[in-house]
């Protein structure tokens, strides 16, 4: 087991700039967010006039929406969005609580669970390894906020899969099948940022920075695992091979290579002296190979190097991306000389600083929701929108995950909340039973948890927010399911969108919505139409499903809508629909 | 062996002209010439494609080597064309090669099934380019068009971002068969009159969320969504119904047959581009078996398509693909499977533009090489587009910067264009 030191890297260049922190991190209790102030000064004297093209900062309640899709993968309630906008706290300190909010709560485990997800197997299908139980793995390492280099050395050396501890973690490999080519590919795309696959039959004709011996180092860190198939349960895991180098060919002029395993122009793994051929397990028909020495470990320790900077700005650069809508550095894994980033110096911090902090992909999150870039609007100014979309002047659309989507429209329509309570009755009822052989007298007071106390009336204290979720996660997952199934499509996160007709046939036409829709004591649609005052039913509508208040237009737009019929009920869904069903409910803008 | 430098992807296409550096591809394309589009759309082409997933065997079906090495258990059969033999296991097929040709020395490098297919389709080996499908939409699909553009019929996949940065409105569309699709009809609980109401409300909301963030592409996209969609739903009755039994005699009541009868009312109906996928071709094991049974069922009901397409006049102005994402080993393996094999394999090709009865390039004796007239995805690409009166050289437009529709560093296969 490979030990993680973090050491306390003192970040000089960042003393002078933390004096400049502002009042509100100040005030919200939380020191060293210069990383913040840094990224907006990097974006905005990129472009000499920028503050001419770029938009203001977004409204409160815009903030809010994106900000909770982001870091939770869901929309605010109608609550907590009444609260938020009622609350005459300084926008920026309100801001920044929430920011903390957010992160402290489980909900941001389950969103980064599925960003995880999409960033390391971008919606292959589940071949060999069960996704439930991946998504599980994913899941606790974002509630221990697992450091992103610890989680790629884990899945690239731990991930074979023939231990049943560790099997989820092998759905990286196994779920490409450990096709050579694709899982080179995949680990030069998705850690380090560069997709070498044309350099695979000679050095990349046009990107000069691509050589083949890029792609044959690292697929010699792989190249002597194999699919091991066992032959009683026909279980797939790897096994690994201890001898046989990687050599290649031109394509071109037919001069030959030969590699060990290197990461780009770093220093090639010399397998060290004897260890040839030598195994704790030898390759076998039962059993697949573990050799003494295997490269697959090394590919691990090395691809997440202090000295392997591709790792920290690939990641930082996804996260940008996930968070801004764009990456720095587009498309995600074509990073090299010709195709520099949009901001390289910020870029280069922003690698320097996540390493710096150990991984930390929380805090990182944390830090750029802090920034005005993050926080711009998404109204341009019209002759400056071409302009301002590319120098992150503007906000940008997100299209919703498709478990975002499913979230939001979950949480808006009121779904949420009564599967929420169901879910706690049913805990609450569940830690009853199991409290009461707890409170004989086998068990000294004194040994008590402070948090549970004697009394089963208190039980429902003792309900997590995390267990809440996690019950709430397994009742809602044939939801997520079909919204994955009818939005998802493969592939990583892009700067393209495309809606299909499917889609649209299951939103306008499908039960699932529709049944959604049907009032009932708790949900949207049932509090609106006990709701007499149409002023007052155009804004739980707008708060409930837009979170935000309606415009004066909209108010009348709403309320000319409920004139126009004799059947309230149905005007009141068909409003809820229409709203459910607009752009600005599609994207996270 | 003809060696083929460069492999052509985007980021070669892009970086030459700086272009990935300074921003999204985000936007809407046109032919340089309006004109030109206009003139294409009077003439009504349209494209069939037949995809067999999973990777049919060249030597199982086009390109057989009897008696050799590798040639596995069955014969080659002459056919309509002097001279040109195909498996025996395409009887009908043969009977009809006078209206169609065979392109045999195409070599992919590659052998997985995701680059091969997106090769195929784009004529690039990666990145966001349009599949050939919606280039082909969009050149070709009429104004007022009673269907959407691109249909896919197929009983598995996930969604494909097959547009790319063309707009919305070319993007396949996948029915999972000659049944009504998921959720075409209107719930019983919504009126008309609500559903037009709600319509007309969800519209304005729209178009004033229209351009947000300067994406101007991703707010048309979700609104050509429920634009197509609507299209569908008003054309139902051509999922309704059980064809005549004369038709499913002659197509077979399998799948395969239904799904192509769907094909031919599809394109009879103003469908621009259909796709017709038929899997099962992924053979790592029992090959001749399953090649056997497979391609049984392919030979006689795409012969009945074919034949209709002819009939009715429409075969001259609809081309016809019969492709997959590689071909297979000729290496047979110990299950009696053959593997991936994107090197040296062959499609066909007929209809609108194309040479019929025509051979072109070879593989060497034992098929594991190719052995004359080289071509890969993105020679095909331009080939298609060219058959079909596309300018495949012509540039998209995105946002003022351009795209080659086709990739630059390849050409048409002229001496098949007719």
């Amino acid at each position: 087991m490979r030990v993680f030191l973090r050491p306390l890297r003192l970040l000089c260049p960042l003393l002078a700039l933390t004096l400049l922190a502002s009042a509100a991190d100040v005030a919200a209790g939380v020191p060293g967010n210069a990383l913040q102030h840094q990224v907006d000064t990097l974006i905005e004297s990129a472009l000499p006039d920028f503050a001419k093209h770029a938009s203001p900062l977004c409204s409160d309640a815009e903030f809010l929406r994106r900000v909770t899709l982001d870091l939770t993968a869901t929309i605010p309630s109608s609550a907590a969005t009444r609260r938020f906008l009622a609350d005459t706290t300084a926008s920026a300190i309100k801001r920044a609580r929430l920011i903390d909010r957010l992160l402290a709560s489980p909900a941001y485990a389950r969103r980064m669970q599925y960003l995880l997800d999409w960033i390391l197997m971008e919606r292959r299908t589940s071949e060999n390894v069960r996704s439930a139980a991946w998504q599980a793995y994913l899941r606790q390492a974002a509630v221990e906020n697992r450091p992103w280099d610890q989680l790629a050395h884990e899945i690239l050396v731990e991930g074979g899969g023939g231990d049943s501890n560790t099997r989820p973690r092998a759905r990286f490999y196994l779920d490409r099948e450990f096709d050579l080519t694709v899982v080179t590919r995949d680990v030069g795309r998705i850690f380090l940022g560069k997709d070498l696959e044309c350099a695979q039959c000679h050095n990349h004709p046009v990107v000069d920075a691509y050589l083949q011996r890029h792609y044959y180092g690292l697929k010699a860190f792989l190249d002597r695992s194999y699919v091991f198939t066992d032959p009683k349960s026909k279980k797939k895991s790897l096994g690994e091979k201890a001898e046989g180098d990687v050599t290649f060919t031109s394509a071109f002029d037919d001069t030959k290579g030969k590699t060990s395993p290197r990461i780009l122009d770093l220093a090639e793994i010399i397998d060290p002296d004897g260890s040839n051929k030598q195994y704790v397990t030898k390759p076998g028909k039962s059993a697949g190979g573990v050799p003494r020495y295997s490269r697959r470990r090394q590919l691990g320790i090395a691809v997440t190097a202090e000295q392997n900077r591709a790792f920290r700005l690939n990641i930082a650069n996804r996260l940008w991306a996930a968070m801004m809508g764009r990456g720095l550095v587009e498309p995600l894994d074509l990073a090299h000389a010709a195709n520099p980033p949009s901001h390289p110096e910020l870029l280069g911090l922003l690698g320097d600083q996540l390493h710096d902090h150990g991984y930390d992909m929380k805090w990182f999150l944390g830090q750029l929701a802090r920034t005005r870039t993050y926080q711009r609007s998404s109204l341009t100014r019209d002759a400056s929108a071409q302009i301002a979309l590319k120098h992150f002047g503007v906000g940008l659309l997100k299209p919703l995950s498709p478990e975002q989507y499913a979230w939001a429209a979950m949480e808006a329509t009121g779904l949420l909340a009564s599967t929420r309570s169901a879910a706690r009755k049913k805990l609450e009822a569940d830690a009853a039973k199991a409290a009461k052989p707890a409170t004989k007298p086998a068990t000294k007071p004194d040994t008590q948890p402070a948090t549970k106390p004697g009394g089963s009336n208190n039980v429902a204290s003792t309900i997590s927010a995390a267990a809440l979720e996690t019950a709430v996660d397994e009742v809602v997952a044939v939801h997520i399911k079909a919204f994955v199934t009818q939005f998802a499509a493969e592939g990583g996160q892009k700067t393209s969108f495309s809606a299909t007709a499917p889609q649209a046939l299951f939103l306008v036409n499908g039960t699932l919505i529709r049944d959604w829709l049907k009032p009932t004591t708790s949900n949207l649609t049932g509090r609106l139409s006990k709701l007499d005052d149409q002023p007052a039913i155009a804004e739980e509508l707008y708060i409930g499903i837009l979170n935000r208040p309606p415009t004066p237009a909209e108010q009348a737009e709403v309320i000319g809508y409920l004139a126009a019929t004799t059947d309230r009920s149905a005007a009141i869904t068909e409003l809820t629909w229409a709203l459910l069903l607009s752009a600005e409910f599609r994207f996270n803008h | 062996m003809q060696r083929d430098h460069g492999c052509h992807r985007i980021d070669h296409a892009l970086s030459r002209r700086g272009f990935l550096a300074s921003g999204a591809l985000a936007g809407v394309a046109s032919l340089s010439s309006p004109a030109v589009a206009t003139e294409l759309r009077k003439k009504q082409k349209r494209v069939l494609q037949v995809y067999l997933q999973g990777g049919v065997s060249q030597l199982e079906s086009w390109d057989p080597k009897p008696g050799t090495r590798y040639g596995g258990p069955f014969r080659a059969i002459p056919t309509s064309v002097p001279g040109m033999h195909i498996s025996e296991l395409l009887p009908h097929s043969a009977q009809r090669m006078h209206l169609m040709s065979i392109v045999r020395g195409i070599n992919l490098k590659t052998n997985s099934h995701h680059d091969g297919r997106l090769f195929m389709e784009m004529g690039r080996r990666s990145g966001q380019f349009p599949y050939v499908g919606s280039v082909a939409a969009k050149y070709l699909m009429p104004e007022n068009s009673p269907l959407p553009g691109y249909l896919h019929v197929t009983t598995r996949g996930l969604t494909d971002l097959t547009n790319a940065f063309l707009d919305a409105r070319y993007g396949q569309l996948k029915l999972a068969g000659p049944q009504v699709p998921a959720n075409l009809i209107r719930p019983k609980t919504v009126t008309a009159d609500a559903a037009r109401r709600s319509r007309t409300l969800l519209t304005r909301l729209n178009t004033r969320f229209s351009g947000r963030g300067g994406q101007q592409s991703f707010t048309d996209s979700y609104n050509a969504s429920f634009e197509m969609a609507e299209k569908l739903m008003a054309r139902r009755d051509l999922f309704e119904g059980e064809p005549a039994g004369k038709d499913l005699d002659r197509y077979g009541r399998h799948p395969f047959g239904r799904n192509c009868l769907l094909a031919r009312t599809l394109l009879e109906n103003g469908g621009t581009v259909v796709k017709v996928t038929h899997h099962g071709y992924d053979t790592h094991a029992e090959n001749f078996n399953f090649h056997l049974e497979q391609l049984g069922e392919f030979d006689k009901t795409f012969c009945m398509l074919l034949d209709d397409l002819h009939d009715s006049g429409m075969l001259e102005s609809t081309l016809v693909m019969i492709y997959s994402e590689f071909g297979r080993t000729p290496k047979i393996n110990v299950r009696y499977g053959r593997d991936h094999w994107g090197t040296a394999w062959s499609i066909a090709l007929g209809g609108q533009g194309i040479t019929p009865g025509a051979i072109i390039g070879a593989t060497n004796k034992q098929g594991t090489e190719v052995s004359e007239r080289e071509v890969d995805g993105g020679h095909l690409f331009h080939t298609y587009l060219q058959a079909l009166g596309i300018d495949s050289t012509a540039y998209h437009t995105l946002d003022g910067r351009t795209v080659p529709i086709g990739d630059p560093a390849r050409q048409p296969i002229q001496e098949l264009l007719a």
